[in-house]
């Protein structure tokens, strides 16, 4: 039995897995009542260890546990649920950010995710500081396995990690996998020759707002988990105000919305990619030609 | 050594990192995970403050939890001038204990309007905000009339503990959804505050220019 | 619409301050560069979009909080893009502003675009202002109510209050001397803000004691408006 999608929301949404509540916080007792693609979600975890997702009256027919989250497909899932190469290395340590709610379509929060603008203010004194502020060109093609990838994106920054105590220009790649699916790698700070993984899972809830599920993967060097959590949640607790002061909060996707520069090379790659793609949940798509 | 149990996102750890930043204290930051591990719920922490809640302060082994009276504790020690706690004077006493008070209604209030929107937990949200607007008309009145008496403080001639419990929770009223455009009597003490020496920000909250 | 609205009192935009205001549906990012010239922008950055009430005022620019592009009092024209500090922006980067002009004590702002906006009304002889009301009514239920008498003193007699035109209003004495002047800034189709401009003087010592009156007498004027906006549209609470 699948759930009515009388809003006709687009295949490649609707038949596709998305992060829905994250392990740990359902473990600690906690009933959520939530949404996906403007339809209504409650997921709760049972004694017996099993997870329970409705949808009003309808139970969930595909629901599964991945990086530390439930994901849950409201259609007929046409592909697995994403996955991370670097991440499903057996030493890896992975980590979970938390989840936390953003009232902005998530796909204007994986490109504020991919956007190296604006490190250097909205992370002022973390992930970038005056006069480090202009961004050199980097590479933006398609990614193998769909979605895009950005490359040689080089940051100046003064606290790249909660490991690192002092500044250095960091080398970043980007990779969207999914339309609400964005992944950032950089190099380790203790072993330069691994990459550390950090993800950020969007669960479009409606067109206009999302919850922020974070996921990050590190090599097993000195790992602290309480303060890479802190971490994120900080770096995201920044993002968050400057997304729901966005307007439109849905993302135009008609070059002619929003004056683009160089620097946004990747978020103008988005924006086309997701025309082609065809996703109109959270986007205002381009005018007919 | 002042050691502070803490955590980013709370806007009550933040009154007491603001105080002291004020104050030019030097102290440890403890972070305790609240999301989504719950830390605050462990025994050890709970040993420390039995209501479960951050922020916890540790001063060279005096514990005192909640931050109204971390705040009326750190401004009131020795070589702290009297003008964040006001202690000689009785009406500014009074004054300041009064906006003690409304600092916990409107962190009641919008804490819970924040966490429906920041953490997907259950409220009427309808209720809460329409609490929040007539806190936020009183606040707003109260300063206008402050500005129009020359001066622009809560409770006093001078910043005061007032000032530093009840900003957080208006600047994270937005986080609840809460809307600010109706008070701007309220966005130009915010500027004020703001630019106090040794402000610091939060993550939801950002720094003004310098002013003239 | 070609008409002047006021959006706030002088002395409410500090300079190195931002206000963030409505008209008539219109965000507005209302600023005093540090040389004295006032500015009501689209409260919208042209490159990501975020609300430039988030940014700050540093002298001659308001610097947007996003990417820190830095656009010039008056113009709007963006004169820095931190990201490419080598490059002169194109002259198509700039904020959309509106007509804005203080006097008599008030910052007018007139939407029109294209057309050459001709002078605010005045208002003659204010000499102080009331702070501000916040109505969640829309205007015609603020002028209605309004129009039933303006209960600035504690008898039970109500000032007369009568309408200059749509969104302007005096109330006074007998022989309609306006005590005081009331400006209707429509803010959405059902939100209204009360500007009050008042035209005698008294002594300092009695200033506030005055002001608090008015602030009472128009906190009546707004509970009363939105009960009867809240009747209107059976709604019990107001939006």
């Amino acid at each position: 039995m699948s759930i009515p999608n009388p809003g006709r929301i687009e295949p490649v949404l609707w038949d596709d897995w998305h992060p829905v509540a994250e392990l740990a916080a359902l473990r600690h007792g906690r009933r959520l009542d939530t949404g996906l693609l403007g339809r209504p979600l409650t997921v709760t975890l049972r004694a017996d260890g099993a997870i329970d997702a409705c949808s009003g009256p309808h139970a969930l027919p595909h629901l599964d546990t991945r990086y530390g989250f439930v994901w849950a497909c409201l259609g007929a899932p046409v592909r697995d649920i994403v996955k991370f190469a670097a991440a499903d290395e057996p030493d890896r340590i992975p980590v979970t950010g938390g989840s936390m709610a953003v009232a902005a379509s998530g796909l204007r929060a994986v490109e504020n995710f991919l956007d190296l603008g604006h490190l250097g203010y909205v992370h002022q004194g973390y992930l970038g500081e005056e006069p480090h502020t202009d961004i050199k060109p980097y590479t933006v093609g398609p990614r193998e396995g769909g979605g895009i990838r950005a490359t040689g994106c080089r940051v100046y920054q003064p606290r790249p990690s909660p490991a690192d105590t002092s500044g250095y220009e960091v080398d970043y790649i980007y990779e969207v996998h999914r339309p609400y699916i964005v992944v950032l790698y950089k190099a380790n700070p203790v072993d330069r020759t691994r990459m550390d993984l950090i993800a950020l899972l969007l669960q479009p809830v409606s067109e206009e707002s999302c919850v922020a599920h974070s996921f990050m993967s590190y090599p097993p060097h000195d790992v602290n988990e309480k303060s890479v959590r802190g971490f994120q949640q900080l770096i995201f607790g920044q993002d968050r105000p400057i997304l729901e002061n966005q307007l439109p909060k849905r993302l135009p996707l008609d070059a002619k919305a929003e004056i683009s520069v160089r620097a946004d090379s990747s978020s103008a790659h988005y924006r086309r990619w997701l025309s082609q793609l065809g996703v109109r949940f959270g986007a205002i798509p381009q005018a007919p030609a | 050594m002042i050691r502070l149990y803490d955590h980013e996102l709370s806007g009550n750890c933040y009154k007491v990192r603001l105080l002291l930043s004020l104050l030019g204290e030097q102290y440890e930051r403890v972070p305790v995970d609240l999301h989504p591990i719950r830390e605050n719920r462990t025994a050890w922490f709970l040993a420390l403050n039995p209501h479960g809640q951050v922020p916890v302060l540790d001063d060279s082994g005096f514990v005192l939890c909640e931050s109204n009276a971390i705040l009326v504790y750190l401004a009131s020690r020795p070589g702290v001038p009297d003008q964040w706690y006001p202690r000689n004077d009785v009406q500014a006493l009074g004054r300041t204990a009064r906006w003690l008070e409304f600092a916990t209604r409107l962190s009641g209030i919008i804490s819970a309007a924040r966490n429906h929107d920041l953490m997907q937990e259950q409220a009427d949200i309808g209720a809460l905000r329409s609490k929040a607007r007539s806190l936020l008309r009183v606040l707003d009145e109260h300063l206008w009339f402050t500005e129009q008496a020359g001066r622009g403080w809560l409770a006093g001639e001078a910043p005061g503990v007032a000032d530093v419990a009840c900003f957080p929770w208006v600047m994270l009223s937005g986080e609840g959804g809460i809307d600010r455009l109706p008070w701007p009597a309220i966005a130009r003490w915010t500027d004020r505050v703001k630019r106090l020496p040794g402000f610091v920000p939060m993550s939801g909250v950002f720094p003004a220019s310098p002013g003239l | 619409m070609n008409r002047w609205f006021a959006v706030a009192r002088g002395t409410e935009v500090p300079r190195r301050h931002v206000g963030h205001y409505l008209l008539l549906g219109q965000e507005l990012a209302v600023w005093r560069s540090d040389s004295g010239a006032i500015n009501a922008w689209e409260n919208r950055c042209p490159h990501r979009g975020v609300r430039l009430t988030l940014g700050s005022c540093e002298g001659e620019e308001l610097r947007c909080r996003y990417h820190a592009w830095r656009f010039a009092s008056v113009s709007g024209q963006c004169t820095l893009i931190p990201a490419h500090p080598g490059q002169k922006p194109a002259s198509t980067v700039r904020v959309r502003v509106f007509a804005a002009v203080e006097h008599d004590g008030f910052i007018w702002v007139n939407l029109a675009q294209g057309e050459s906006p001709t002078a605010p009304t005045r208002v003659a002889h204010v000499l102080d202002s009331t702070r501000s009301i916040f109505v969640d009514a829309p205007l015609y239920a603020v002028r209605e109510t309004l129009l039933d008498g303006y209960p600035v003193d504690s008898t039970a007699s109500r000032l007369a209050v009568w309408s200059k035109d749509a969104y302007c209003l005096s109330a006074g004495n007998p022989d309609h001397a306006a005590l005081v002047t009331f400006l209707l800034q429509p803010v959405t189709d059902f939100q209204t803000v009360i500007h009050g401009a008042l035209h005698t003087t008294v002594e300092e010592t009695a200033r506030l004691a005055r002001l608090r009156r008015h602030n009472a007498a128009m906190g009546t004027v707004r509970d009363e408006a939105e009960r009867r906006a809240a009747a209107a549209t059976g709604g019990g609470a107001t939006a």
